[in-house]
């Protein structure tokens, strides 16, 4: 059986594995409901804090903040999950007690915003446009933008070139701009 | 260097100061390049957001899984210490268990098993490296998720037992309605090729079984009557009847 170490773990979250989310989120749901409980958290909210922390660990997997982890997926999970009650917490009860959080990951970046509702047209051409590309299109696009160069996406997705890739991302950008002009 | 390669490297965070200076008179003076600029920074924020919605769907998907299992495992045990008490009372088993009225749920757990890959056999040691292959090693190993994209990245994705087999992982990650949409279609083409007949026919039973899931009993029976009925079918023919008697 493959090790399923951080590195790992952290590797197969940028290549957004479905069966790697699924283990992680079977393995702490539990746990963290229960963790929650002893803030008085309601279940149901749990489970979207819960979710919302799942999604930090995602960006800031696919955003490379993760890829010297030295702590274990699920304490960095539950981690972003505790700054996320806190969070919670102080918004209802208008306290502070952000300082009862004890953190050691140096990558403190938890509280990722989702700035997903405002969208100009172009934006939302593009995002239906963007969802017409290929699965190898948009994994390439999509580290591409998340800040890795092309050495980095050449290891991640399994190019046997660099160069193979570099034709292939501009490949992908020919293919969504002619699908963009089509809508218009 | 050309502009673009700093608008990648821009993206990659890997501009020296020097370049960052020239990406700066760039995009003041450059309006081809603020354009283009402008373009990718959009992009960049609608693949962010396509990502975190694509994980909001999955996440609610596990959840749902999740609960699934622990409802059947309740069920089960409420079954269990429903039959103890049978036993106890003195009845005979069976006859409880035949007076039992199984809800939909349980009909369809008992009754739904994804259809075996009767495409591309899947033999140790020598196999193709096509995609068909790898969806179907994928479907074989329960990979659902996998065997769902791999599906949507054959050459011709549209065709019936591709389509089909999609149906199946769907109905096994409880992606009903995903399922019947696929197989809908499936079961009202009228298919020349008796290799697409079969899926047709077998099409039918599950489309009953994923509206039996969704408590559409007046569509469940009407395709459990297809299959019960249908002269040219075989498919299923008892369990179909057997189902009926219980829904209608």
């Amino acid at each position: 059986m493959e090790p399923f170490e951080s590195k790992n773990i952290v590797e197969l979250l940028k290549r957004k594995d479905s069966a790697t989310f699924q283990k992680i989120y079977n393995d702490n749901l539990k746990t963290f409901i229960n963790f929650a409980k002893g803030y008085h958290i309601e279940e149901y909210d749990s489970y979207d804090i819960y979710h919302d922390s799942i999604m930090v660990l995602q960006e800031n997997a696919i955003n490379g903040k993760i890829n010297d982890l030295k702590s274990s997926i699920s304490t960095y999970l539950f981690a972003i999950g505790k700054y996320k009650i806190f969070h919670a917490f102080r918004e209802k009860a208008k306290v502070n007690i952000t300082n009862d959080i004890e953190i050691i990951e140096k990558n403190f970046d938890f509280d990722v915003d989702f700035d997903d509702k405002k969208l100009t047209n172009q934006q939302t051409l593009l995002k239906n446009g963007f969802k017409k590309l290929g699965k190898r299109c948009k994994d390439v696009l999509e580290l591409h933008y998340s800040g890795h160069d092309l050495d980095e996406i050449t290891d991640i997705l399994k190019y046997s070139d660099k160069n193979v890739l570099k034709s292939q991302k501009s490949r992908c950008m020919k293919q969504l701009k002619k699908i963009i002009f089509n809508y218009e | 260097m050309n502009n673009y390669e700093l608008i990648d490297k821009f993206f990659e965070n890997s501009l020296t100061s020097k370049e960052q200076r020239s990406f700066n008179d760039s995009l003041q003076s450059d309006k081809e390049f603020k354009k283009e600029f402008l373009f990718q920074q959009d992009l960049k924020k609608v693949i962010a957001i396509n990502r975190r919605e694509e994980l909001k769907i999955e996440l609610d998907q596990f959840k749902k899984e999740y609960q699934g299992k622990s409802k059947s495992k309740f069920l089960f045990n409420s079954w269990l210490i429903a039959a103890s008490i049978a036993l106890l009372v003195g009845f005979g088993l069976w006859f409880v268990k035949d007076s039992y009225f199984p809800s939909n749920e349980q009909l369809y757990v008992q009754n739904f098993e994804p259809y075996r890959n009767i495409v591309q056999p899947v033999v140790r040691g020598k196999n193709p490296k096509t995609i068909e292959h790898s969806a179907f090693v994928a479907y074989e190993n329960k990979n659902y998720h996998k065997a769902i994209n791999l599906f949507n990245s054959v050459a011709s994705p549209n065709e019936t037992p591709f389509q089909f087999y999609k149906a199946m992982c769907f109905l096994s990650l409880n992606k009903t309605d995903d399922a019947i949409q696929i197989l809908l279609p499936i079961t009202t083409t009228k298919e020349i090729e008796s290799s697409s007949k079969k899926f047709t026919e077998m099409a039918n039973w599950y489309l009953g079984l994923a509206y039996l899931k969704n408590d559409n009993l007046d569509k469940a029976l009407s395709q459990f009557s297809i299959v019960a009925n249908h002269t040219d079918y075989t498919f299923k023919k008892e369990e179909a009847k057997k189902i009926i008697t219980f829904i209608k």
